[in-house]
C-alpha cells in the first residue's frame, strides 16, 4: 500500500473504474484468510522437508525469504539489463552488482574453504558449486535467454514472483520455460558429442594464478561496472 | 488539455511503457495519460522513465494489484 502517492495535483475525470470500499473489505477478508492458510502450510512444508532432509527446512525457509525480498524490493534480473536502455534507469543495474559484489564474498569464502589457498594442484571437477565447461553455447544460450527473459517479462526467479502475485502470463511463461529447460537437456549431450565444448571447465582463480588476484579482478571489474552504471544514470537523468 | 486512458491490463513489463512512450509521443503539451497496469514491474519503471524525461506522475491504486499511472506531459 505505500506504493500509492496520490498528490492529486493532476487534473483527471477518472477513466478508471475504481473498487468500492466493499469490493475493498470483502478482497481484505480474502487475503487475510489466504495468507493465514499459506503461513500454516509453509510451516507444515517446513516440518515435513525436515524429516526428508537435514537441512530441508532450512533451504525451504531461505528460499520464502528470498522470493519476499524479491517481491517488495522489485528486484528483477531482466529489468536491471533492460531498463537502461528503455527507460536510463540504472538503480537496479546498480543492485545488481552490489548484490553480485556480496555473493562473491560469500561464494569465495566457501570455494576457498573447498580448495585451500595453493590452487596448482587442483582439479575443478571436485569442486562444490556450478562449475562448468564453457564455450559459444554458453554466449548463444545467454543471447537466447536474454530475448526470451524480456518477451517474457521477467528471467527465472521474476517469473516464479510474478506468478505468485498472480499475473496469469507468467504462468504461460513458465510452463514454456520447463519446456525450453527440457530441450535443453536433451540438446547438451548431443553438443557436447559436437565439439561445441571447451574440454574441462575455466575455474577463473586458478586462471588468474590464485586468490588474491582473482578477488582483485572481480571487484575491480564490479567497481568499474558500478562506476559506468551510476554515471550514465545520472547522465540520462540529466543530474550530469 | 486532452485526457486519454491506456488499458495494459494483463501485458507484462516492458510491454506498458513501450505503449505509453509511443502515446505520449502523439500528445500535446499539458495533455495526461491515464496508463492502467496489473504487471507490478511496470509500477516501477513507467513512472522512472516518465520522471526522467521530466513529466508529472502519479499513482493511484485502483484496485488489488492494479494501479493507474498518471502523466501529465510537461514538454
Amino acid at each position: 500500500m505505500s506504493e500509492i502517492s496520490v498528490t492529486g495535483k493532476i487534473a483527471r475525470s477518472g477513466a478508471t473504474r475504481r473498487e468500492t470500499p466493499e469490493e475493498r473489505q470483502r478482497k481484505a477478508t480474502i487475503q487475510i484468510s489466504a495468507g493465514v492458510l499459506l503461513i500454516a502450510a509453509i510451516v507444515a512444508v517446513a516440518f515435513y522437508s525436515q524429516g526428508a532432509n537435514p537441512k530441508g527446512a532450512y533451504i525451504w525457509i531461505i528460499g520464502i525469504g528470498l522470493g519476499y525480498v524479491l517481491q517488495r524490493s522489485r528486484f528483477c534480473f531482466t529489468a536491471s539489463l533492460r531498463d537502461p536502455i528503455l527507460t536510463g534507469s540504472t538503480t537496479l543495474t546498480k543492485a545488481v552488482i552490489i548484490a553480485l559484489a556480496l555473493s562473491s564474498v560469500a561464494y569465495a569464502a566457501l570455494q576457498i574453504k573447498a580448495t585451500g589457498m595453493n590452487l596448482e594442484t587442483l582439479e575443478v571437477a571436485k569442486l562444490p558449486g556450478w562449475i562448468r565447461d564453457v564455450g559459444i553455447h554458453t554466449v548463444i544460450g545467454g543471447f537466447l535467454f536474454g530475448i526470451g527473459a524480456v518477451l517474457a517479462g521477467g528471467c527465472a526467479s521474476g517469473t516464479l514472483m510474478r506468478m505468485g502475485e498472480g499475473f496469469a502470463q507468467q504462468w504461460l511463461s513458465f510452463v514454456f520455460f520447463v519446456v525450453g529447460s527440457v530441450i535443453g537437456s536433451v540438446l547438451l549431450p548431443l553438443m557436447q558429442a559436437a565439439g561445441l565444448y571447451r574440454k574441462g571447465a575455466v575455474y577463473l582463480p586458478q586462471f588468474f594464478g590464485g586468490w588474491v588476484p582473482a578477488l582483485i579482478v572481480q571487484f575491480a571489474l564490479l567497481a568499474t561496472l558500478y562506476v559506468l552504471a551510476d554515471w550514465y544514470g545520472k547522465k540520462k537523468s540529466g543530474e550530469l | 488539455m486532452a485526457e486519454k486512458s491506456l488499458d495494459c491490463l494483463g501485458e507484462a513489463c516492458p510491454i506498458p511503457l513501450v505503449k505509453a512512450q509511443k502515446e505520449m509521443e502523439r500528445m500535446a503539451v499539458n495533455d495526461v495519460l491515464i496508463v492502467n497496469v496489473d504487471h507490478s514491474c511496470a509500477m516501477k519503471n513507467l513512472p522512472d522513465w516518465a520522471r526522467s524525461a521530466g513529466h508529472a506522475v502519479e499513482i493511484e491504486e485502483v484496485g488489488e494489484g492494479e494501479w493507474d499511472i498518471i502523466i501529465q506531459k510537461l514538454k
